[in-house]
Order: structure tokens, then sequence, then C-alpha cells
């Protein structure tokens, strides 16, 4: 790990580059450039505040569409961010096959492009909560911690994942699936404190209720979601107890992902 | 200690396409049951490889195809692994075993500078200082903003070049890249790498199939068999053995090959055949000595104002002489049926090497061809040479002299006597 860091301090210039490249290839011949990259959580967050409106979900004091699109950034950079980095090794194969340098570059590329894109979802955050005329409080401060754990969380199954896709093209494949129903298991369409509310306050699901409370916390993008709604829009500091199943996993998974991807990356010239 | 240290580099490559998820699967539960396991056949591309190679060498690699040169050099550029062996690299690394690799067609020439640099590991401080001599060297002022996907091929290249060359590296990797650009542009690149091998004292590995380039820049030449390390030594002594494998394979290939010929239809060229100065027939030549090559034709209609034509060829057809019978051999007319030409050749000056005959026939008062055939006969050149004419396909019948140098000899070579001047 320390010389993992020790690399993306070493290759920081290049990781720049091919992140800068990333953007300017993809929007280059778009007029609306880069705006395009906000699209997305635009459009979810307008698709969930009308269906909402017939369904009906509680988002407390907070006006639902802004709740959702709190929810929203962090989970579409995620999101992006681990598809884009476990396809990043495959789709370098050209590079790969030519010239060395530490393959966790693709991976790291695939999120520096994609923090571009969550800044400027920011701007559009910051637009709305000037309309709602909310104003950011002292525990905004966390908000560079929480995506750093997302960066964290994102990298530990791209490495894993890119790794695997080199040699079972399958893992592009059912990732987006996979990533889609793990979206209805995080609190982004519902906040969290509704999963809260059934299951610890109304025991739903009877003796179970704990332990699928515990469970759907495992999911770390359930804490990270419902604390960057409370640093951002609530006013209040990360709930904890909902970061840290969330986190044990993450830390006891990363080194092995990791490692599984120093151990394949021999290989990758030779497979891709 | 050596700037480059190969120890028993071995590569194996599995044949066969790669296992579907559900033989790994079934593999795996072989190996947990401690059951055989189903192995694919194994290819080693490198077999045992051992060299050093000590700082400022210039070491070229040569080889037929598939001989292990591109994976030995990608092992030295560390972008693929050993299956079983060390290598050990002293020094940063440029390699130039593709130009061009990271260039992206959307980006313009300059941002692809920059970009490529980035991936060569050139630091962006350094591409500002230099990016007017890399723009320079490229000749692409004019489309240097213009994206690189309205370049052609040739300015795609010239780009990437001049990129990689500008990195300052310990050790430059060259695969095969001087076959590229127009020949004002290669050589430019030739005059760029001869001033970094021979002014800037850097280590170099060159591969490439073009034996006389590598003689020229190289200092050690290491000849790669079947992955393994046939020769590694002077570039003389192995690029020569390299040609004499090769002409004895491309001999043994073309005496199953089918010459190609065109005709009329009107003529049938039956045999070619060699007879030395004894009237033996031969398949070999001897440099120096006099031949004769005699045709033998099969006239199938009576044909007028008959002229015959031969040239050798080298075996990548590189028109070396031709002989015409025009003002020689006055032939009217030509009655069907068979007959025998023959051409007497004075001394022949080709040096030893495989060469190759062409021949043809004109007929008519328009001299239009009736028959025309290239490597119609592949032959052998034998022989002793004297060492001043060493190099080339002929020999050339000259003598040196000097007026005022004192204690100067001159040689008869022939007579091998040597005369005061």
């Amino acid at each position: 790990m320390a010389s993992s860091t020790k690399n993306i301090f070493q290759y920081r210039e290049l990781i720049a580059a091919l992140a800068w490249k990333n953007i300017v290839i993809r929007y280059k011949q778009a007029y609306l450039g880069i705006l395009w990259a906000v699209l997305k959580p635009l459009m979810l967050m307008m698709i969930f505040t009308l269906v909402r409106s017939f369904v009906g979900i509680e988002s407390g004091d907070v006006p639902y569409p802004i709740l959702t699109f709190a929810a929203l950034l962090p989970w579409v950079f995620f999101q992006e961010s681990a598809s884009e980095g476990v396809n990043s090794v495959t789709s370098n194969a050209a590079l790969i096959k030519k010239i060395y340098f530490p393959r966790e570059v693709f991976p790291l590329t695939a999120m520096a492009t994609k923090l571009v894109e969550l800044a400027i979802s920011f701007v559009i955050l910051a637009g709305m909560m000037v309309y709602y005329k909310m104003m950011p409080t002292i525990y905004a401060f966390w908000v560079p911690a929480i995506v750093f754990y997302t960066m964290i969380v994102a990298l530990t199954i791209s490495f894993f994942g890119a790794a695997l896709n080199v040699y079972y093209r399958d893992v592009s494949q059912a990732l987006p699936v996979a990533l889609s129903l793990l979206m209805y298991g995080s609190p982004v369409i519902y906040p969290l404190s509704l999963v809260h509310k059934k299951l610890i306050v109304e025991q739903a699901a009877g003796e179970w209720s704990e332990r699928l409370y515990t469970l759907y916390t495992l999911n770390p993008m359930a804490g990270i979601i419902d604390a960057f709604q409370n640093v951002m829009l609530k006013g209040l500091p990360p709930d904890f107890d909902t970061l840290y199943p969330g986190a044990i996993l993450t830390i006891v998974i990363l080194p092995f992902s990791y490692w599984y991807f120093k151990r394949a990356e021999n290989w990758f010239a030779d497979v891709i | 200690m050596p700037i480059i240290e190969v120890n028993y580099l071995t590569k194996e490559y599995q044949l066969g396409h790669l296992t579907s998820l559900k033989e790994t699967a079934l593999n795996t539960l072989r190996r947990l049951t401690f059951r055989p396991v189903q192995k694919r056949e194994q290819f080693k591309a490198l077999d045992n490889i051992n060299f050093h190679i000590e700082e400022g060498e210039v070491v070229g690699i040569i080889g037929h195809n598939g001989a292990g040169k591109s994976t030995l050099l990608k092992h030295l550029a560390n972008i693929s692994k050993p299956t079983k062996g060390e290598v050990i690299v002293r020094g940063s690394v440029a390699p130039l075993i593709e130009v061009g690799a990271g260039v992206n067609p959307e980006l313009t020439g300059r941002e692809n500078i920059f970009l490529n640099a980035a991936i060569l590991g050139i630091p962006k401080k350094i591409v500002r200082q230099k990016l007017d001599e890399i723009i320079d060297f490229s000749n692409l002022e004019q489309f240097i903003d213009t994206p690189v996907k309205r370049y052609s091929s040739g300015m795609t290249v010239k780009l990437g070049f001049s990129i990689a060359t500008s990195m300052d590296a310990d050790i430059l990797i060259i695969d095969e890249v001087l076959a590229v650009g127009d020949l004002a542009f290669q050589r430019k690149c030739f005059d760029r790498m001869e001033d970094m091998i021979k002014r800037q004292g850097k280590t170099v590995l060159l591969v490439s199939h073009n034996i006389r380039q590598v003689q020229r820049l190289c200092s050690r030449v290491i000849l790669l068999d079947h992955g393994q390390i046939d020769t590694d030594g002077e570039p003389k002594t192995v690029c020569d053995m390299f040609y004499e494998k090769n002409d004895r394979e491309i001999k043994t290939n073309i005496d199953h090959a089918q010459s190609s010929a065109i005709g009329s239809g009107e003529i049938e060229l039956v045999d070619i055949h060699f007879l030395d100065q004894l009237g033996h027939r031969v398949n070999c030549l001897t440099y120096d000595q006099n031949c004769s090559i005699h045709f033998r034709i099969h006239v199938l209609q009576e044909l007028e104002n008959v002229t015959f034509g031969f040239g050798f060829h080298t075996t990548d057809f590189l028109y070396l002489t031709t002989h015409n019978s025009e003002e020689q051999l006055s032939i009217s007319t030509i009655p069907p049926g068979n007959h025998e030409i023959s051409c007497q050749v004075n001394r022949l000056p080709l040096l030893p090497g495989i060469y190759s005959i062409r021949f043809g026939i004109t007929a008519g008062q328009a001299a239009g061809t009736i028959f025309y055939g290239e490597s119609l006969k592949h032959f052998q050149v034998i022989g002793k040479i004297p060492i001043t004419i060493r190099d080339g396909f002929f020999a050339l019948d000259a003598n040196w002299c000097s007026d005022n140098i004192k204690d100067c000899q001159m040689i008869d070579f022939n007579s091998k006597e040597t005369q005061k001047l």
C-alpha cells in the first residue's frame, strides 16, 4: 500500500495528463461540452421526483429534489468511477502492450476523470441550495473526507474488477447490472432515515430487524450517502453508526483487491 | 556493473485460446481434489537466454520471424514478466517499441506531444523546454494544432518518433522504427539515432530486419533462433552467419516454389541450366570464373525477329544486370520445335550469395514480349573473394595507387607478388 501511494505521487503527472485526455476526448466535438457530465444526476433527480409524486416518500424537512440530488452526487461518482475503473485496463490495451508504468494508473485515472465531473455537479448542488435557501454549515468541511472514502470504495471494486476483466470480459458485462441493483440497495431514491424507521423503530422484520439493518449498512454507499446529506443539507455531523460496518468491510477487502491486481498485472500484456 | 543483465530468461506462452470461466472453475475444483488438471500446450518464446550489456554498448538483435526478438525487448522494457529467470535493468528505459502507441487521434499534435511525453515519463517542464525542438524535428509546424485524425499515417509516425527520441533515457529500445516516413525523414531519424549512439554514448538495443543497418550501427549483435541465442559477438561475424543461414533457407524454399512466368503461349521455357568453364553441368556458379547459361525453349509456331534477354536479380528483386541478344544474335525466323540458346558469361563478377534469373523473349517487328519470367532459377555463387571487395554484389575491377606517399607498396593481388614502387 505504501509503495502504491508513492507510485501515485510519482505518476501524478501521468494520471493528470491521461485524465485530461479522457475529458477532452469525450467532450471535444460536443457543443455542450462537459455539461453533459451533470446530465445524468439531473435527469435521475427529475425522474425520482416525478415517481415520488405518485408513491410518496418521506423526506423529512429537506425538500425531496435536493435530498435525492445530494444522494445522486456521491452515488453517480461511485458508480461511474467503479465501472470506468473496471474497464480502464482493457480499454487501454494498446498502451499496456507497448509501454510500462504501474498499471494502477488506469483505475486511478478513471477516478480522476470522474472527480472533475463531480466538481461540476457540486456547482449544480450549490445552485439548488441557493434556490432552496439552505446555508452550508461548518460540517460541510467533512465533504473532502467523504469523497475520499468514496474513492477508496470505488477503487476496491476497480482493482479487483479491472484485473479480472482482463481474463474474463464477463465482468464488464455484469457490473452495470450489479451496480444498478446496488442503487436500489442504497438510500438514493429514499432516505436512510426511512430504512432506520422501518427496521429499528418499527422492528418491521421482527427479531431480524437489527441484523438486517447492519447488513444494509455493510454497503459502504449507505453510510456515504447519508453522511453526505447530513453534512451538506442538514447541518449535522456524519452518522458513524451507519458508516462503520461498510468501512470495516472496505478496509478488509481493499488489500486483497489491490494484491490481486498487482499479481495479475504481470500477465496483462500477455493476456489482454 | 552491466546496465542490463538477463539471466536464464525463459518465457512460455500457452497455446490456444483463453480458458472459459467454466473450465477455470473445473480446474480449480480438480486442484482442490488433487486430481490432475487439464493443461494446455506451452510454447517457449524465449528459452534460457543469458547475456549482459555494458553501458554504452549498441546491441543489435536479429533473427527470423518468431525468433523471440520482440518478446525479448518486451521483457527489457518491463512490459512482460519472465516465466523463469530474471531481467535486471539499471537505468531508465525509453521504449520505442512502436512509435505513436499513445498518440490519440482526437487530440491535436501539440496536445499529443504533452500526453505522450507524460506516458513516456518526461516531466512537463522539460517538454515545455523541448517543445520547439520536437515540433521542428517532426516537420509539422503547420499542422501542429490540427487533430491527429486529420494527419496522414506518415505524419503520425513522424510525430511519435519526434516525441520518443526527445526522451532523455539511459537505454533506448528500438524495434523496427526506422522503416517509417519518407526517405528524407528516415535519413533524419537515422542521423538522430547515430547521434545518440555515437555522441551521447547511450546504451541502445536495436531490433531490425535490415541487417545492413544493424551491421552499420551496432558494436555487437545477438542472433536469436527459436527463442535461443544462436550467436553473440562481432556484428560482421554474426551478420554473415545470418545471411548464410537465410541464403540456405531461401534456397530450400525456392526449390519448391513456382516461378512466375507470363507468355503468349507461342513459346515455352523448358529448362535453364548452367555449365562451368569445363562444360560440366553445375548448380553453383563460381565467382570470377567463366560459365554459360543455357535456355531450352519449345517453339509452338514459327516466330520472326526474335530477341532474347536475361538478367540476374537478388532474391528480393533488386535487378542487378541484364543482357540482351539484340546486337549479338540476329534471328529472322525460328521454326517450331525444341531449341537451345546459350549465353557465355566471362569471369562472373557476382559476389558469393544467392541470386536468381529472369528471362524474356520478344518477337515480331514491334518487338512484343511473348515470354517473360522472374525468379526462374535460383542459384548460389560460391568462391573465395579478396578482402578488398567484401561488400556489395559486384566486384569492381580497380586498383589503388599513390604518387607521393613514400614507403608505399603496390601489391598485385593476382600474382601475390609485391613490387617496390
